[in-house]
């Protein structure tokens, strides 16, 4: 058991640390891209989207991360007045609709990706690309956000915690 | 399964699906869900419901979902925040810190007036009102408690200055505004430009007012003498330098070298070799930017991923179109409905944060605003400016509890909210002041 836990705190990491790559990567490639142009040569047709790919790819990487660490914005001004036993079934309540909304995206865009493949379906932007580049990594994404939301069901952690942490985001 | 077909939102009329779907998103955010959550689970039981109940409309959730963030006028946010983060780890606001810290001699309250000269100089730099009041409050309040000042006099001007990186160029939450409703992103940052430094004029002045009236609130202190060739050379070498950052975004854009979406990017390229070149730039600085930006921006992302679907189903609803006609149908002076439009936000910015209150109201303020005749430019930055005030008011203001975080132990937000509330007076008087003279915002962006 440990060592699959493990294994999935690894794979969080990972993807955090991927973002991470993916956006330093839109950097580069925007500066690049002005650069060229500036010496008078012409910019690589495909690094637009690329640039534009990598913001859902970026998202959907880090999403399960945010999860883990409460780092999607929430408002607790309503659920600080209420009583302890109170808050405890309304943060349950919370962890059960993030959990079924994550489970239907999941579901959903697994749908979806495997349509984009079988009928191999084209996103028509600059450049025709098919579909699933773009959706492959929902799915995935979704389960561990699902996951995570599990966790903090199951009581291993609680998601309200202290707000100044938020200072650390910046 | 005929109970089912009950369900459906069809038909509906305009005023039930608004409060229907503005409810939903309400009621689950009090419940603490997470703002991108309340809008995903929103979008798929409102696309769902005004979709006669059928199933197969979640297959359009995901896919406008991933069409509509996947956007190249939002890749400045992003490189925004990272700039805003590297000008931080590097340590190069410091050195401008530390360069305005010599300029200021033996001033009354010369700490509260070196919060609002470093704070508009950090906003050009920076583009995160969030980073801007961290950096201030982390700086500046336990100088200034050492050295005497209340917490009034501590707190409300860190927290007055930290917003104006929300109006002044480059502004991570105005491109976000500009791309979501489909404004010049450059025209919009330009515009934030002369009504940010009228701003912080405001703010100097309130300084002095609240000096005026209770002068032991920032007690004078002996400074070190400084010449004046030690501060030409401070200024020379830690101010100065600064210029090329600036240079680097809105010069680019100007001289059209890039576009402002490519200039955040410019200016990420700007701080790291201001960094290198003064030899802070290390590994570790990049890789702590780095990974706030994936913390900070990865989070905006997310919600906008759902909000965007969430404008779609308003309109699809019918509720976006029968609220501006109903809105437009009353016989009265449009300013009346900008008043309504300014209470709006701020009563949501009460308990919302920036992004999620912006990205809800954008969809419906915007199209008004358009039908009423207001340059969207303007509106804009009308917007961006009230938002910055949402950001100060409690419970939860965002800004509050930045400060909260980075203010002195035992502080509350009842004196972090009471120390904020003279420059919410100030951001009142710069919207009455563009109200009377648009060309202040128009006039720059009128120029490109």
């Amino acid at each position: 058991m440990q060592v699959i836990a493990r294994a999935y705190d690894w794979l969080i990491n990972t993807m955090r640390v991927l973002a991470g790559v993916v956006i330093f990567a839109v950097f580069i490639l925007i500066v690049s891209d002005v650069l060229i142009r500036l010496a008078g040569l012409q910019p690589w047709i495909y690094s637009t989207i690329i640039v534009e790919y990598s913001l859902l790819w970026f998202a959907m990487l880090a999403a399960p991360y945010l999860t883990r660490i409460k780092g999607h914005v929430f408002i607790d001004a309503v659920t600080a007045m209420l009583s302890v036993r109170l808050r405890w079934y309304v943060e349950k309540l919370a962890y059960i609709i993030c959990i079924t909304a994550s489970v239907v995206f999941a579901w959903y865009s697994w749908d979806l990706l495997i349509e984009a493949i079988t009928d191999g379906l084209i996103d028509v932007r600059a450049e025709e690309i098919p579909l699933w580049y773009l959706l492959a990594p929902m799915p995935c994404c979704f389960v561990l956000v699902t996951v995570e939301f599990l966790r903090y069901l199951l009581g291993f952690d609680t998601m309200y915690g202290d707000r100044t942490d938020v200072r650390d985001n910046v | 399964m005929e109970w089912l077909s009950a369900l459906t939102f069809s038909g509906m009329e305009w005023y039930w699906a608004f409060a229907l779907l503005l409810g939903m998103i309400m009621f689950m955010m009090a419940l603490g869900v997470p703002v991108a959550f309340a809008f995903l689970t929103t979008n798929i039981v409102g696309w769902i419901g005004f979709n006669g109940f059928n199933l197969d409309a979640i297959l359009q959730v995901v896919e406008n979902s991933t069409v509509l963030i996947t956007r190249f006028t939002l890749a400045p946010v992003p490189m925004f925040i990272m700039m805003g983060s590297l000008f931080f780890h590097t340590g190069l606001a410091i050195r401008v810190f530390d360069g305005l810290d010599a300029l200021f001699g033996r001033l009354p309250g010369r700490l509260c007036f070196l919060t609002v000269a470093g704070g508009s100089i950090f906003s050009t730099l920076t583009g995160s009102s969030m980073a801007n009041t961290a950096m201030l409050g982390s700086l500046m309040v336990p100088e200034m408690q050492r050295r005497g000042y209340n917490r009034q006099m501590s707190m409300g001007p860190i927290l007055g200055t930290g917003g104006l990186a929300m109006i002044i160029p480059p502004s991570a939450l105005g491109v976000l505004l500009a791309s979501v409703a489909s404004i010049a992103v450059g025209r919009l940052l330009i515009a934030g430009l002369l009504p940010g430094f009228t701003l912080a004029a405001l703010y100097a002045g309130m300084i002095g007012l609240q000096l005026w009236m209770n002068p032991g609130s920032a007690p004078p202190y002996d400074v070190a003498p400084t010449s004046t060739g030690q501060k030409l050379k401070l200024v020379m070498t830690n101010i100065l330098p600064m210029g090329f950052v600036v240079f680097m975004v809105i010069g680019f854009i100007i001289f059209g070298w890039a576009t402002p979406t490519e200039a955040a990017a410019i200016g990420v390229l700007g701080v790291m070799i201001l960094a290198a070149a003064f030899r802070v730039l290390t590994r570790r600085a990049i890789v702590t930017s780095v990974d706030s930006t994936v913390r900070v921006a990865a989070m905006v992302f997310f919600i906008l991923m759902n909000s965007t679907v969430f404008s779609q189903l308003l309109a699809f609803s019918g509720a976006s179109a029968g609220m501006l006609e109903w809105a437009t149908s009353f016989e009265v002076n449009r300013l009346i409905v900008l008043l309504v439009m300014f209470g709006v936000l701020l009563m949501l910015g009460m308990f919302m944060d920036a992004t999620s209150m912006m990205l809800i109201t954008v969809p419906i303020f915007f199209p008004l605003a358009n039908q009423l005749g207001f340059d969207l430019v303007w509106f804009g930055l009308f917007v961006l400016i009230t938002i910055e005030m949402a950001g100060t008011t409690p419970p939860f203001g965002l800004l509050l509890y930045v400060m909260m975080g980075v203010a002195p132990k035992g502080t509350t937000l009842f004196q972090v909210a009471k120390a904020a509330f003279p420059f919410l007076i100030c951001d009142t008087i710069l919207i009455l002041i563009l109200v009377a003279f648009p060309e202040l915002a128009l006039w720059l962006p009128s120029l490109m």
